[in-house]
């Protein structure tokens, strides 16, 4: 009885092992659960977060400007621990003990004077510099290495500079009026702006007008110059005379706004500084300083003060003393959007033609594969290559020149898909009961590839941003002050021997970005299709 | 030659208890559980079953030539002449492979190398097992195809393989299996993927040169008129297991297990289509992959038990060596033993 | 197979023309001329610079009369350097570029299906990792952060290489091994994940278990039987490589200071060099389009599958 009844409950599970329902397993779910399966990929997914992350939220990140040149601070070397000035005391002292040692005044001994001969033949300056860094301090603090009249000069100013240089930046300006009210400067009319700022010069109004004309063409011009290069001179004041004919009123008074608010500022800023100045040698303010000063009686500014040289680079600083960690994430900006938007843009051109070649077939398809074998059988990297010193390299340029070739795999590969779909009995069905071809298409057809157009769009932002970079680097893509990872390896590939870090710290994170989206695509195509293990 | 048992004498090879699973991510998969057969010289022997009951794993295993991983040969014994393969170091089991049993796979379409010259693949076949020269394999070769029945073979010989027909290449597929003098042909559903004129005559072949060379046959298939041609004896395999053995003539006229008599129901035959309904056998196989100790069978037999959802019937003998595993006899010889 | 061969050669000219017309126009109607300068040529000089370079005619006619010159072989006059006509220029540079890209070409194929054929015998043991690991570098790494990161390290810390130079120049046969390398790394990443997944999948092939069902050693197999058959995608590959090998080296020319095509190209590119630049994309293109002719070749050679229609 008792048999039975153990019999009865493993009777019900075998046949519920038999019995069981396959549960409905959508296969983007499936693909999921094994993703999540794949360390490397998750651990892309996390990592590849992080860079969007840090892209997108630049702008707000405490980093510095990233085209904000410093000349003093030009090739600063990583440091989590040391100051801006104390980088700088230290480079500028390793150059003067060298030159010293050159002399003849800094004394070493016979084999140590070999071993810097040799570093200097073998140009390795930067290890000189690194030896006779703590050995020159050493032999000043003995005594047997002083300094000449000029170079103690020099290393006072700098001292001097370094302990009491501040920056200074204007926050906000507000309008004081009669009653002792405030307003935002920024929110003045545009007369009242140039009014104040007649007021502040002590001149007349109508006595601006010219000046901030002028400077607004001149501007603009600027502008129009980066953008299309190797233009004649005519041409380019027509190019200026249409912009202006075409801008409404109000986008004009936007610009005469923006042109005097940054010169009132400017001024506040000088007129700031010198009362700070004068503070900041008694020692007495701390820094940084975070203020609303009453700069005149009807004019109060919230006014930033910092100290020049407390700065903290913690990736170094490029040969025009900009912050390579910030340059880093704008150029990891730069170089992120386009591959995202790149790929975007080039996927949706290939599902597109991809799509209709292969549903409707016959000419059509004929005309398009013509098109694509052809562009096939083009170099096309090296007519991009043309296509950027001939249309002028911007960002805009680089970003059409290359999504113009790269549709051509993606759209072979959706054809391949749609063919083999498009005889299959729920297509049949679709277009027995009436359904438009486009409808079959983008209903019907592409989301049945669509894991393949995702797999291939993943692996395609690695390269796409290789591209990018390839071009960058050549000095044909992003131009300065923007950055991408190319660029920014690119210029640092002279440099190499001295600060090696202006290479490795884009080329690493760069790479990393890379292996990870790499890896990401792998884990994907592995995801979404178990058979291709293995495939490339 | 002295150490062989007059058993094995007798048994050309006999399996014993195989066990072939497969490690898979969703369990492992018992593709072969604990089979046995034996087979004597010249004799045909039948394995049907459907789809994934693990016909073709069994034969793999007999020539190890399971993939692995996932898959690995757990248990059993592989007796070849006195020998067991399983245990065979590589290089003696390569002097077995192609020479003492060879197979013929189920898709001629594939199992030719398309690269190379049907020429460059049948001697290279022959010069593996044989010290002769190139020339000598080649007229041997020549003189194999004609066997199988290639016009112009001499000349055909030179082709690569998508130049000849489906049948055609099964035929090329027979004559290199056999262009050693195997004593074992392994043919591994030799007729699904070809038309139904073709398979009468590659049977036919099959059947015609293992007489006169001589050679035991394994046939595997699903289609139980294929066996009843040209089997003496059949093994019908159902989920890794094999259920019913017995002489053909036995297992057509009193099919014991259940299975084996849905399957006999299942093919339609022209002097029983009178009432014009086929029988058919419910459901679908289990998947093989964790089991419960049960009757495999049992969701889809129309004589099912209380017993036979809890355990693993256990073979039963009903005499002139015709076996079954099932609960219905089990029961009988239990109450006669009572 | 003659017919065959004669029909892909006539293919290949719509394809030239093709490139010839549409570097020619990009370069026309771009904005802008080659003799735009910082400081403005006199009216009249210009129109005489215009007449000797024939700027001064309709765009048509320069076509025809450029279309007629490339046909003869004749790349025409250089607009930026006076010395020389193009086709001097380009005969210069090409033999380094050719060296560099037939060493390059030859270490990825040659490492590339080696390691991929060894990956895959060995599949899933060190060796496999190893290589995949190396291939994964390969690929994702850019050639143009490899190549400094290689003259970093190994001419100018460990000074085994010559930093730049070029052997042509008497700098020594060394000056060659880090190009060549480095130009060589992606495609032999490229290569060996190819060998190896279509090795694998060969070996996974029902003729590959008919083989060993024939008592064939594992060796042989491979050799004999795998090979051929997994070589496939690799040939068609090949195509894609030369290009990339072409495009890469405009980097490593660049880097390593060899006097090449490809540095000639950037200049030009940056100097407006507009016969210059079209010279040396359609030099580029020629090359390009005959490797993948000659790929073809030998693919419809490899494949006895192939029809010739």
């Amino acid at each position: 009885m008792l048999n039975h009844k153990n019999g009865k409950t493993k009777q019900e599970k075998a046949t519920n092992e038999f019995n069981q329902i396959v549960v409905g397993n959508s296969l983007s779910k499936d693909a999921w659960r094994r993703l999540r399966k794949n360390k490397m990929a998750v651990i892309s997914v996390i990592l590849v977060s992080i860079y969007i992350l840090l892209a997108v939220t630049a702008p707000i990140l405490p980093i510095y400007p990233y085209d904000e040149i410093v000349i003093d601070h030009q090739d600063l070397p990583p440091s989590l621990t040391k100051t801006a000035g104390e980088l700088m005391r230290d480079k500028e002292l390793a150059k003067m003990y060298a030159q010293a040692w050159r002399q003849g005044r800094l004394v070493v001994d016979e084999a140590t004077n070999e071993m810097l001969e040799d570093w200097v033949s073998r140009s390795k300056v930067n290890k000189v510099w690194d030896y006779l860094l703590p050995e020159g301090n050493r032999q000043l603090e003995s005594g047997t290495f002083t300094w000449n009249a000029s170079e103690q000069r020099s290393i006072d100013s700098r001292e001097k500079r370094i302990a009491n240089e501040i920056q200074i930046s204007i926050e906000k300006m507000w309008l004081k009026d009669e009653q002792g009210k405030l307003s935002d400067v920024k929110h003045l009319e545009t007369d009242e702006i140039v009014a104040l700022y007649a007021k502040l010069l002590g001149v007349q109004a109508n006595l601006l007008v010219d000046q901030y004309t002028y400077e607004i063409e001149m501007q603009l011009l600027k502008k129009i110059k980066a953008e299309s290069t190797g233009l004649t001179d005519d041409e380019y004041n027509m190019m200026l005379r249409d912009q202006l004919d075409s801008m409404s009123t109000k986008n004009y008074d936007a610009l005469v706004k923006e042109n005097i608010y940054e010169k009132i500022a400017s001024t506040i800023k000088d007129m700031a500084m010198e009362q700070l100045g004068t503070e900041a040698s008694q020692a007495e303010t701390t820094y940084p300083l975070n203020e609303k000063v009453a700069v005149t009686e009807y004019l109060t500014a919230s006014v930033k003060a910092t100290k020049m040289h407390d700065r903290r680079y913690y990736l170094g600083t490029d040969s025009l003393g900009r912050d390579m960690l910030s340059r880093i994430i704008y150029g990891g900006q730069v170089s992120i959007a386009i591959g995202f938007i790149g790929t975007l843009t080039s996927v949706l051109i290939g599902v597109v033609l991809g799509s209709l070649a292969g549903y409707l077939g016959g000419k059509i398809d004929y005309f398009i594969m013509r098109v694509v074998d052809i562009m096939y059988g083009l170099p096309y990297m090296l007519l991009v290559i043309i296509a950027m010193a001939i249309f002028g390299r911007n960002i805009l340029n680089l970003f059409f020149a290359l999504a113009i070739i790269s549709w051509l795999t993606i759209s072979r590969m959706v054809r391949g898909q749609i063919m083999s779909l498009k005889n299959q009995e729920f297509v049949e069905a679709a277009r027995s009961m009436g359904a438009s071809t486009p409808r079959i298409i983008f209903k019907h057809l592409v989301p049945n590839s669509l894991s393949v157009i995702i797999v291939f769009s993943t692996l395609r932002i690695p390269s796409f941003i290789m591209t990018e970079s390839f071009l960058s680097f050549l000095g044909l893509g992003v131009q300065a002050p923007y950055a991408s990872w190319g660029s920014l390896v690119g210029e640092s590939v002279g440099g190499m021997t001295l600060y090696p870090w202006r290479l490795f710290f884009p080329a690493i994170v760069m790479t990393v970005f890379l292996f990870a989206m790499n890896f990401l695509g792998d884990g994907l195509r592995d995801a979404f299709d178990p058979q291709s293990k293995n495939q490339l | 030659m002295n150490k062989k048992t007059p058993k094995s004498y007798e048994n050309m090879l006999e399996v014993k208890n195989l066990k072939t699973y497969f490690l898979t991510d969703a369990g492992i998969v018992k593709a072969v559980d604990g089979i046995s057969f034996s087979l004597r010289q010249g004799e045909t022997l039948g394995i049907v079953g459907e789809s994934g009951c693990g016909k073709s794993v069994t034969n793999l295993s007999i020539m190890r030539l399971i993939p692995s991983p996932p898959g690995k040969i757990v248990d059993g014994q592989i007796i070849f002449e006195g020998t067991d393969i399983l245990a065979l170091p590589e290089n003696e089991l390569r002097n077995i492979r192609g020479n003492k049993i060879s197979m013929v796979f189920q898709d001629p379409m594939t199992s030719l190398n398309p690269f190379l010259r049907i020429s460059t693949q049948m001697i290279e076949t022959i010069r593996i097992h044989q010290d002769i020269s190139k020339k000598e394999a080649l007229a041997k070769s020549i003189e194999m195809l004609k066997l199988v029945g290639i016009p112009a073979a001499e000349e055909r010989i030179f082709n690569y393989p998508h130049q000849f027909s489906g049948g055609m290449r099964q035929r090329v597929m027979i004559a290199m299996a056999l262009s050693c003098e195997a004593k074992i042909l392994i043919a591994d559903e030799p007729t699904t993927a070809l038309d139904v004129t073709i398979q009468a005559q590659i049977l036919e072949l099959i059947q015609k040169l293992s007489k006169k060379l001589n050679t035991s046959v394994i046939l595997i298939t699903h289609d139980l008129g294929v066996v009843a041609g040209m089997c003496e004896n059949v093994c019908v395999m159902y989920a890794g297991k094999i259920v019913e053995k017995a002489k053909t003539d036995d297992l057509y006229k009193q099919p014991a297990h259940p299975y084996t008599f849905g399957l006999i129901q299942s093919v339609p035959r022209l002097d029983k289509a009178k009432d014009g309904k086929l029988f058919s056998i419910e459901g679908q196989p289990p998947n093989v992959i964790d089991l419960p100790p049960c009757c495999p069978f049992h969701p889809r037999c129309h004589k099912v038990m209380d017993i036979c959802r809890n355990q693993y019937p256990p073979t039963v003998d009903l005499g002139n060596s015709h076996e079954v595993s099932c609960w219905l006899y089990a029961e009988h010889k239990e109450l006669a033993d009572a | 197979m003659t017919k065959y061969i004669i029909r892909r050669l006539l293919g290949i000219i719509p394809t030239l023309l093709i490139i010839i017309t549409l570097s020619f126009f990009i370069v026309r109607v771009a904005p802008g001329g080659p003799f735009d300068t910082e400081k403005k040529l006199p009216e009249v000089v210009m129109r005489n610079i215009e007449a000797k370079y024939h700027l001064d005619e309709p765009l048509v006619v320069q076509y025809g009369r450029y279309m007629f010159d490339v046909l003869r072989g004749d790349l025409g006059p250089s607009f930026r350097y006076k010395d020389h006509d193009v086709n001097f220029y380009i005969f210069q540079s090409l033999p380094n570029s050719m060296i560099l890209g037939v060493i390059a070409i030859s270490i990825s194929i040659i490492f590339g299906i080696s390691s991929g054929m060894l990956a895959a015998v060995k599949q899933n043991t060190w060796v496999d990792y190893l290589s995949m690991a190396l291939a994964v570098v390969g690929i994702s790494v850019p050639l143009f952060v490899i190549a400094p990161v290689l003259q970093y390290v190994f001419a100018m810390q460990l000074g085994w290489l010559p930093t730049s130079g070029w052997f042509t120049n008497g700098d020594g046969w060394q000056t060659i091994l880090l190009p060549a390398v480095t130009l060589a790394f992606a495609d032999f990443a490229t290569i060996a994940r190819l060998t190896r997944s279509s090795m694998l999948d060969t070996l996974r092939s029902d003729y590959i278990r008919t083989a060993k069902a024939k008592g064939m050693r594992s060796s042989s197999i491979i050799f004999k039987h795998a090979m051929k058959g997994s070589m496939l995608p690799i040939v068609s590959y090949l195509g894609p490589a030369f290009a990339g090998i072409i495009t890469g080296s405009v980097v490593v020319e660049q880097v390593f200071r060899i006097p090449g095509l490809g540095k000639f190209f950037v200049q030009s590119s940056f100097n407006r060099d507009y016969t210059l630049i079209v010279g040396v994309v359609i030099v580029y293109s020629v090359i390009l389009v005959i490797m993948n002719f000659i790929v073809d070749v030998v693919y419809s050679l490899l494949d006895p599958r192939i029809t010739y229609k």
